[in-house]
C-alpha cells in the first residue's frame, strides 16, 4: 500500500474515532453515571464508578414511580406500533396493489401532513381530544401517535409493496388464495425488511416522544417514560446521578428492540426477497 | 382435463380507447396443445389471463367445459398458471412453494406430502426440496413453477412465455421436457409465445394473434404451408418469406404470367382460373427453402429459372444463405441453399423457383389469393 493511501486510511480512522466518541460519548457517560451516586458525580463528573450502585435503578423503579412509567410508555407505544404496522401494512398494500376512485388524492391527503411539525397541531389536537373526552387519557394518546406516524409508514411501506412484482400475486390467486389471505400470507412476510424498518422506526420515535405525550397526559399515573425523567429536572433539585439511572431504564428496551429487529432487517433482506 | 371455449372475447381496459383484444374466438379441444403466438404486445398475454381470470372480461363469454366462467373467481377455475418470471413465493421453501397450492384445497397433510414428492420426482427436485428460491438456478426455478402447476392437478394448464428466462441451450432441452410432460398427463395446455419455434415445435394447434385480432389457427405446418395472409407468411419462418412486389399479367391463349422486375414468370394452372382483373400488381410470396440451386431442385417443384446477382452470402456452417437482387427490382430474395455453394457479391446466378409451394397475396387486402 501506498504512503499516499496510507495516510487517507489512517486519516479515515482518526475521523471515524471522533464521530464514534461524539456519539457514543455521552452515552457511556450516562452508563457511568447511572451507577454512581450523585455526590460521586459532583466530586468528579467524568470518572468511572468505583462502586455500582445498582439499588439506583431500584429507587427509580419503586420510589420514583419509573414503574408506572415504563409500563405506560410499553403499552403506548406497543399499541400503537402495531396498529401503525397493521394499518400501515394494509393501506400500503393497497395503494400499491389496487386501482380505485380517488387513489392518488387520497395517498396525497395522507402524505401531505408529513409537512406538518407537531408544534402546528398540537393545539387543534388538544381541543379535539377534549371535545371527544380523549384527552389525558393512553387511549387519546394512542391514537395521536398512530395518527402522526401513519403517513411515515404508509410511504415507505407503499413503496416497498410496489416493488414486489405482481406475478407473486397472480401465483398466489391462482393458487386460490383471497385478498386477506395474500395480504397476510405473501405480502407481510415478503416485506419483512420494510416491516421492519418501520417497526423500529416507530418505536424508537414514540418511545421518545415528548411533546404530545407532555401536553396530553396530565395524570401522575399516565405519565410516561419521556415524562417521568423530566420531572426530575426543576421539580427537585437536579439529581444528576438518578436522572441517569431514569434515562438508563429508558434506552435499555429501545437498544433491546433495535439490535432484535435490525437482525431480522438483515435476514430479511438477505433471503433475497425480490429476484 | 377440459375443453376450453372463447366466444368473441374482448377486453377493453378502463381508461383505453383500443380493445387490447378483440372478438376472440377459438376452441382448444381436451388434451390439446394450443399455442398463441403473435409479436410483443398483440394481446395474446391478455387473452391467457381472462383464461385464468386475472382480468376481467369486456364481453364475449368463456367457457371451459361447456359452463361460463366469466365471473368466477381464478381460484375456482381449476387453472394453473406458469408465469414468465416464475412467480415463486421467495420467503418458502421449494416444498412449502409447492404445496401452497394444495394446502388451501383441503388436502390432508400426508396427501399433500404425497403428491409433493411424486412430482419433486417427476421434476427431478427431490435434492431441492428444502431450499428457497433465491438458492436455485433459473432452471430449477422453473421447475419448481411447473412442478407447482402439475401438484393441482388442474383441469386446463396455462403457460406465459415460460422459456423466455432460460438460455438458448436450456430452452431447446425444457422445450422437449414440456412435449413429453404433455404425452404423459394428456392435459389441455394453452400456450402463450413470441418464438415461432416454439410455436412449431410444440403446438398441436397454433393460434396467431395480431393486433388484439386472430389472424389463423391451425396445425403447425398447415399455418405455415397455407398463410392466409402477409402477416402469417412472414411471422413464421427464419429466415422470412420473400414477399415480392410483381405484376400480374395476361398473355394470348389466357395464360398468366407474373412480372418480377425484367423476368416473367409464367404461373402454374392453379391460379388460373382466379376471377382477379388483369393487369394488377400482386404480392408474390416464397419461402427461401422453396428457392434452389439448378440440380437441387425436388421432384415434385414446378420449376422456374431466375437470374440474380448475388449480392451476400452468408455461410452459416450447415446451410448458406443468400441475398439476391432480380434485375430491375428494388427488392433482395433471401434463398437458403446447401453448404458447398461456391458464389461471391456481384456474381450473377441462376436459381430455381419452385412454384408449387408459393403463394399470390392481395396487396391491398394484404390476404392470400386462393386458387380454385
Amino acid at each position: 500500500m501506498s504512503v499516499a493511501q496510507r495516510l487517507k486510511q489512517v486519516a479515515f480512522l482518526i475521523l471515524l474515532s471522533f464521530y464514534t466518541a461524539f456519539v457514543a460519548g455521552p452515552l457511556f457517560w450516562v452508563t457511568t453515571m447511572s451507577l454512581r451516586t450523585t455526590t460521586e458525580i459532583a466530586h468528579n463528573p467524568y470518572a468511572l464508578p468505583e462502586t455500582f450502585h445498582f439499588e439506583k435503578f431500584y429507587k427509580a423503579w419503586v420510589n420514583s414511580n419509573y414503574n408506572v412509567y415504563f409500563t405506560n410508555s410499553v403499552i403506548i407505544v406497543l399499541s400503537a406500533v402495531v396498529i401503525l404496522t397493521l394499518i400501515g401494512g394494509m393501506a400500503g398494500h393497497c395503494f400499491a396493489r389496487y386501482r380505485f376512485r380517488f387513489r392518488r388524492f387520497l395517498y396525497f391527503m395522507i402524505f401531505s401532513t408529513i409537512i406538518f411539525p407537531p408544534q402546528i397541531t398540537i393545539i387543534a389536537l388538544f381541543q379535539i381530544l377534549v371535545e371527544y373526552g380523549l384527552y389525558n387519557s393512553r387511549i387519546g394518546l394512542i391514537l395521536v401517535y398512530v395518527a402522526f406516524q401513519l403517513p411515515v409508514t404508509v410511504y415507505l411501506l407503499e413503496s416497498f409493496f410496489a416493488r414486489i412484482p405482481s406475478d407473486l400475486y397472480d401465483a398466489a390467486r391462482m393458487d386460490g388464495y383471497s385478498e386477506w389471505s395474500i395480504f397476510f400470507k405473501v405480502s407481510l412476510p415478503v416485506a419483512l425488511p420494510a416491516l421492519s424498518t418501520t417497526v423500529i422506526l416507530n418505536t424508537i420515535l414514540l418511545w421518545n416522544e415528548f411533546l404530545y405525550a407532555v401536553v396530553l397526559i396530565v395524570d401522575e399515573a399516565k405519565r410516561t417514560l419521556p415524562l417521568g425523567i423530566q420531572q426530575f429536572m426543576g421539580d427537585h433539585l437536579e439529581d444528576v446521578g438518578m436522572i441517569a439511572s431514569g434515562l438508563m431504564i429508558a434506552i435499555v428496551p429501545v437498544v433491546i428492540i433495535y439490535v432484535f429487529f435490525s437482525e431480522k432487517l438483515i435476514q430479511g433482506m438477505t433471503a433475497g426477497a425480490v429476484k | 382435463m377440459a375443453e376450453v371455449t372463447l366466444e368473441g372475447l374482448t377486453k377493453i381496459y378502463s381508461g383505453s380507447h383500443e380493445a387490447a383484444a378483440k372478438d376472440v374466438s377459438f376452441r382448444v379441444e381436451d388434451g390439446d396443445f394450443m399455442v398463441l403466438l403473435g409479436p410483443s404486445g398483440c394481446g395474446k398475454s391478455t387473452i391467457l389471463r381472462m383464461i385464468a381470470g386475472l382480468e376481467s372480461i369486456t364481453s364475449g363469454i368463456l367457457r371451459i367445459d361447456g359452463k361460463a366462467m366469466n365471473h368466477v373467481p381464478a381460484k375456482d377455475r381449476d387453472i394453473a398458471m406458469v408465469f414468465q418470471s416464475y412467480a415463486l413465493y421467495p420467503h418458502m421453501k421449494v416444498r412449502d412453494n409447492l404445496a401452497f397450492g394444495l394446502k388451501r384445497r383441503g388436502f390432508a397433510r400426508e396427501e399433500i406430502k404425497r403428491k409433493v414428492n411424486q412430482v419433486a420426482e417427476i421434476l427431478g427436485l427431490t435434492p431441492f426440496l428444502n431450499r428457497k428460491p433465491h438458492a436455485l438456478s433459473g432452471g430449477q426455478r422453473q421447475r419448481v413453477a411447473l412442478g407447482r402447476a402439475i401438484v393441482r392437478d388442474p383441469k386446463v394448464f396455462l403457460f406465459d412465455e415460460p422459456l423466455s428466462n432460460l438460455d438458448a441451450a436450456l430452452r431447446v432441452s425444457t422445450r422437449n421436457e414440456l412435449v413429453s410432460l404433455h404425452h404423459r398427463l394428456g392435459a389441455t395446455m394453452i400456450y402463450v409465445t413470441h418464438d415461432q419455434v416454439e410455436a412449431m415445435t410444440m403446438g398441436t394447434r397454433i393460434c396467431i394473434i395480431n393486433l388484439g385480432r386472430v389472424v389463423q389457427i391451425g396445425p403447425p405446418m398447415e399455418v405455415y404451408r397455407k398463410p392466409i395472409n402477409t402477416f402469417v407468411a412472414s411471422f413464421l419462418g427464419s429466415p422470412p418469406m420473400n414477399l415480392l412486389k410483381t405484376r400480374l399479367e395476361k398473355a394470348r391463349e389466357g395464360q398468366r404470367f407474373l412480372q418480377l422486375g425484367t423476368k416473367s414468370i409464367s404461373l402454374p394452372e392453379r391460379w388460373f382460373p382466379s376471377t382477379m382483373e388483369i393487369p394488377r400488381e400482386v404480392i408474390f410470396g416464397i419461402r427461401p427453402e422453396d428457392i434452389f440451386l439448378p440440380g437441387s431442385a425436388p421432384s415434385y417443384a414446378i420449376p422456374t429459372e431466375v437470374e440474380m446477382e448475388v449480392t451476400a452470402v452468408e455461410t452459416l456452417g450447415a446451410e448458406t444463405v443468400l441475398i439476391l437482387k432480380p434485375d430491375d427490382l428494388e427488392q433482395k430474395v433471401t434463398a437458403r441453399v446447401g453448404r458447398d455453394v461456391r458464389t461471391h457479391r456481384g456474381e450473377r446466378i441462376k436459381l430455381i423457383f419452385d412454384l408449387s409451394s408459393a403463394q399470390l397475396f392481395n396487396p391491398d387486402t394484404t390476404e392470400v389469393i386462393v386458387e380454385r
